[in-house]
C-alpha cells in the first residue's frame, strides 16, 4: 500500500472537540482595592454623581462598570449594614438617604467630605442647621458619614462570584458578554471556529498519530507528531464540493499543509553520533524509556517546533523572499540545521512536497481516483514509497533512505556565502538552488503567507511550555490536542479533568492550581490576557476515552 | 523594570565592577546591534563556559520566517556544534532582553546554569516579566536569573527598532513622525517585544 493510500486510509479519531477555558476562567482573578460607601441624601443623587466625577475624574485604566454607583441601606451587603448599626451617626431614617460608592482609587477623605457636603442628608443628626451644633463654627460644614469597604477591580465572571461580592463587599453587576472580552476570546469567534474545527478534527489527529507512530518507530524520536493546517483550503475544499458528487471529507488530506514529527534523537551534538545512531534499529528508542535531560535533545526537535520549521523553510523557497533578504545584512549563524528540517521523514517529505493545492487538480473519480502528480523527481519522495499501515514493519521504516545527515558539526567559514545560497551544504535539499513547485500548499510571503499565521495545528500530544508559546510567537490561530494526550509538563491545559465543572464549583476550587492526583500546573498559555498574541486553544474528548492523560515516563512533548 | 524577585537583583554598582559581566553582556549587545542592522528585532545573547563564549545569537525571526527563532536559540545551536548538550548545566546566558516564555522554558530543558540579561520583558518574559517559569516546578530544576545589566543599552536597541515601520508585517503601520525617545523615567515602560 502507498503512503498516500495509507493516509487516505486512516480512520478518524471519534470524540468531540472542547475549547480549552482560560487560566482566567476556570481561576477568576480577585483583586480588590479600598473604596467608602459615603451616605448622601436620595433626592440628591443625580447631582452627587456629576459632582463626584467632575471632582475625581475617573481613571480610564479602571473599568469599574462592574460596580453600582449607589446602593439604598437595606441593599448594602451585610458587614456594612452591621457596621451602620452600631454606628449612631448615620441617619436615623434610612428611606431618606442612600450610599454613593467612592470607588477606587481613593480620593482624599477631605476633599471627598468637601465636594458632597452640599448633598448631606436633610435628617442627619450633623447635618446643618441642628440647633445643638449651631454655635460650633467647624460644623457649619456638614460632615458625611463614610464607610470603608473593599471592591472588586474587576468585573465578576460569573453569577457565584458576582453574588458573593454583592452580599459582602459591594453590590456589582453581572453582565455575561463584558467580562470575557479581556480574558477569553469572544463567544462568537470560539464557536464559529469549534464548529469548523469539529468536522476534520478527528482526521488530523489521527494522521498526528501516525506521524506520532513514524517518529517512534524510526528511532528519530518520541512518539509526538504534529499537523499543520489550513483552514482556508478547508473552506475552499468544502466550497468547490458544494454540486460535486465528492464528500469533502474525503479530502481532509488536502487541507494539510506539514507535518513534522519529534526528532529529539536525531541530532548528533559536537560530532558526536546521535542517540538514533547509537541504537540502530532499535524501537522505540532506548533513550525514551526514561527521561534524562542530556539525551532529550532539545525543544528545537519538537514535533511542533519542526513542523512550523518546515513551514518556514517552504517559505523561504519563495524566490521573492530570497530576494529581498539578500539586501540585508546576513545574520551570524546561518550554517547549522538545527530542526533537521532537511531530514525528512516518509510523510513529512509527502505534505511538504508531494502534495498539491486542491484547485489544481479537478476532484477525484469515486471509481478511479487520480493519482497526483509532481513536476519534478525528488530524492525526498523516493523515501515516501514504502508501506505506512497499522501492520508496517517498524524495521522498513526506520530503514528507510532518509537523506544523509548534514554534517552538523561543519560551520561555513563564511557566513554571508551560507546566507545568500541558502546554505549550499545540503546536498539532499532538492529546493535549495531551484524554484519551488507552483503548486505548493504553504502560501508564500507574495501570497499574504506570514508565520504560521491563520493555520491551525492538530497535535498527538498537549506541547510543553516552549511548544505552546512556539505556538503563540508564529501566530497560529488554534492548537488542538487529544485529552488522553495531555501532558504533566504541558503547557495548555487551564484545570483538572474532573466531573463537568460548572461554574459554581470552577469558582469555589478557584485557588485549586494543582491536581493534586498528579501534581502539575495548568498553564492555559494558548489564551492569557498578560501576552500579546493568542491562539484559540481545544481539547479533543475521545469517546469511550478512559485516560486523561499521558501515561509513562514524563517528558516534554 | 522589575526583577524577579530581591534574591536576584544585581546592585548596578557591584555590576559596574564586575568587569566579566560587563564585558559579555556588552558581547550580547553587539549581537542586539547585528540584529538590528539585519531587520530583526534586536535581541542578541552569548553563551558563556568557562570565561569563554561558546555560542552567541540574535533574533532570526524575519530572515528565517519561523517566529520560533530567537536569539537563544540560535547560541545554543551554535553550541552543541562543538559541545555536547550537557556542557549547558555549567554555562551561563548573557541576553539583551529578558527571556520570552518560550525561551524560558527552552533554557530550563536544556538545563541553563543561570541566566543575566539587560532589560525586563512585561509583554513575553518568562523570568519574571509575565511568568516564572525559571522558578516554577517542572520536570527540570529552576536556575537564577539576574535581570538589570546594561539596561538602558538594550532598551535603546529595541527603541531604535521600533520606530521602524515593519515592512514585513501584513499592514505596516506609518511611523513617520515618531521621534527616538532617549529619555528614562524611573517607571520605565517597555515596548513590545515579539
Amino acid at each position: 500500500m502507498q503512503l498516500k493510500q495509507a493516509i487516505e486510509a486512516l480512520r478518524p479519531l471519534q470524540g468531540e472537540v472542547i475549547p480549552i477555558r482560560t487560566v482566567q476562567e476556570t481561576r477568576p482573578p480577585e483583586e480588590f482595592a479600598d473604596a467608602y460607601a459615603a451616605e448622601v441624601n436620595v433626592k440628591a443623587a443625580s447631582k452627587v454623581v456629576k459632582a463626584l466625577d467632575s471632582a475625581f475624574p475617573r481613571d480610564p485604566a479602571l473599568s469599574l462598570g462592574h460596580l453600582r454607583r449607589f446602593s439604598k441601606r437595606e441593599n448594602l451587603p451585610a458587614p456594612l449594614k452591621a457596621a451602620i448599626e452600631e454606628d449612631r451617626s448615620f441617619s436615623k431614617t434610612p428611606a431618606q438617604t442612600i450610599f454613593v460608592l467612592i470607588s477606587p482609587p481613593v480620593p482624599d477623605l477631605d476633599q471627598v467630605q468637601a465636594v458632597l457636603a452640599p448633598f448631606a442628608p436633610a435628617s442627619s443628626p450633623s447635618a446643618r442647621n441642628t440647633p445643638s451644633d449651631a454655635s460650633s463654627p467647624e460644623l457649619t460644614t456638614p460632615k458625611i458619614n463614610l464607610i470603608p469597604t473593599k471592591v472588586p477591580i474587576q468585573p465578576p465572571f460569573n453569577i457565584t462570584q458576582a453574588e458573593n461580592w454583592s452580599n459582602n463587599l459591594w453590590p456589582v453587576v453581572f453582565n455575561a458578554a463584558a467580562p470575557r472580552a479581556t480574558i477569553a476570546p469572544p463567544p462568537q469567534v470560539l464557536n464559529r471556529a469549534q464548529e469548523h474545527i469539529s468536522t476534520q478534527a478527528g482526521y488530523y489527529l489521527s494522521l498526528a498519530r501516525k506521524v506520532a507512530e513514524e517518529a517512534e518507530q524510526s528511532g528519530h524520536g518520541r512518539g509526538v507528531g504534529a499537523v499543520i493546517v489550513d483552514p482556508a483550503i478547508e473552506t475552499h475544499i468544502d466550497a468547490i464540493s458544494w454540486g460535486a458528487d465528492w464528500n469533502p471529507r474525503d479530502r481532509w488530506m488536502e487541507a494539510v499543509v506539514a507535518v513534522g514529527g519529534d526528532a529529539r534523537y536525531g541530532r548528533g551534538e559536537a560530532g558526536a553520533p546521535s542517540q538514533k545512531d547509537l541504537h540502530p534499529g532499535l524501537v522505540p528508542n532506548p533513550a525514551s524509556t526514561t527521561y534524562d535531560a542530556d539525551l532529550e535533545g532539545g525543544p528545537d526537535l519538537h514535533a511542533l517546533m519542526r513542523a512550523t520549521e518546515l513551514v518556514a523553510r517552504r517559505r523561504r523557497e519563495d524566490a521573492v523572499h530570497e530576494a529581498a533578504m539578500e539586501s540585508l545584512t546576513p545574520p551570524a549563524i546561518v550554517a547549522t540545521d538545527p530542526q533537521l528540517s532537511t531530514q525528512l521523514s516518509p510523510l513529512e517529505s509527502y505534505f511538504l512536497y508531494d502534495a498539491d493545492t486542491p484547485s489544481a487538480h479537478p476532484p477525484p473519480e469515486p471509481s478511479s481516483p487520480k493519482k497526483r502528480k509532481h513536476e519534478e523527481p525528488n530524492p525526498e519522495i523516493r523515501a515516501t514509497q514504502v508501506e505506512i499501515s497499522d501492520d508496517t514493519d517498524p524495521q522498513s521504516i526506520s530503514s528507510a533512505p532518509l537523506p544523509a545527515p548534514p554534517p552538523s558539526t561543519t560551520a561555513l567559514a563564511d557566513p554571508i556565502i551560507a546566507a545568500r545560497t541558502n546554505a549550499p551544504e545540503w546536498p539532499s535539499d532538492p529546493f535549495s538552488d531551484s524554484t519551488i513547485p507552483p503548486s505548493s500548499r504553504i502560501r508564500t510571503r507574495a501570497q499574504g503567507g506570514y508565520l504560521c499565521t491563520d493555520l491551525d495545528v492538530y497535535m498527538s500530544h498537549e506541547p510543553c511550555l516552549c511548544c505552546s508559546m512556539g505556538i503563540l510567537l508564529s501566530r497560529f490561530r488554534a492548537v488542538i490536542f487529544p485529552r488522553s494526550g495531555r501532558m504533566k509538563s504541558g503547557g495548555l491545559a487551564s484545570e483538572p479533568v474532573g466531573p463537568t465543572t460548572d461554574e459554581e464549583s470552577a469558582h469555589n476550587e478557584s485557588v485549586v492550581a494543582t491536581d493534586t492526583e498528579d501534581e502539575r500546573l495548568y498553564y492555559g498559555l494558548h489564551w492569557r490576557k498578560e501576552l500579546n498574541w493568542r491562539a484559540l486553544g481545544f481539547e479533543f474528548v475521545e469517546e469511550a476515552d478512559g485516560v486523561d492523560g499521558h501515561e509513562g515516563v514524563a517528558f516534554h512533548a | 523594570m522589575d526583577p524577579p524577585s530581591a534574591e536576584c537583583e544585581l546592585v548596578p554598582s557591584t555590576v559596574a565592577e564586575d568587569s566579566r559581566h560587563s564585558y559579555f553582556m556588552k558581547q550580547a549587545l553587539l549581537m542586539g546591534e547585528k540584529a538590528l542592522q539585519s531587520g530583526e528585532t534586536p535581541v542578541g545573547c552569548v553563551l558563556v563556559h568557562n570565561d569563554r563564549i561558546v555560542g552567541s545569537g540574535m533574533n532570526d525571526t524575519n530572515r528565517s520566517m519561523n517566529g520560533t527563532r530567537h536569539a537563544e536559540f540560535l547560541a545554543i545551536a551554535e553550541l552543541l556544534q562543538t559541545y555536547p548538550r550537557s556542557t549547558l548545566q555549567s554555562t551561563d546566558l548573557y541576553v539583551t532582553v529578558e527571556p520570552c516564555v518560550m525561551c524560558a522554558s527552552a533554557l530550563k530543558q536544556y538545563r541553563i546554569r543561570s541566566v543575566y540579561y539587560g532589560c525586563a520583558n512585561d509583554r513575553f518574559g518568562g523570568t519574571g516579566g509575565v511568568l516564572s517559569l525559571h522558578s516554577d516546578v517542572s520536570l527540570d530544576p529552576p536556575y537564577p536569573v539576574y535581570g538589570g545589566l546594561y539596561q538602558k543599552e538594550a532598551i535603546m536597541l529595541l527603541r531604535r527598532f521600533y520606530i521602524q515601520e515593519n515592512e514585513k508585517a501584513p499592514n505596516p503601520r506609518p511611523k513617520k513622525n515618531r521621534e527616538l525617545n532617549t529619555r528614562f523615567e524611573d517607571e520605565e515602560v517597555l515596548p513590545p517585544i515579539s
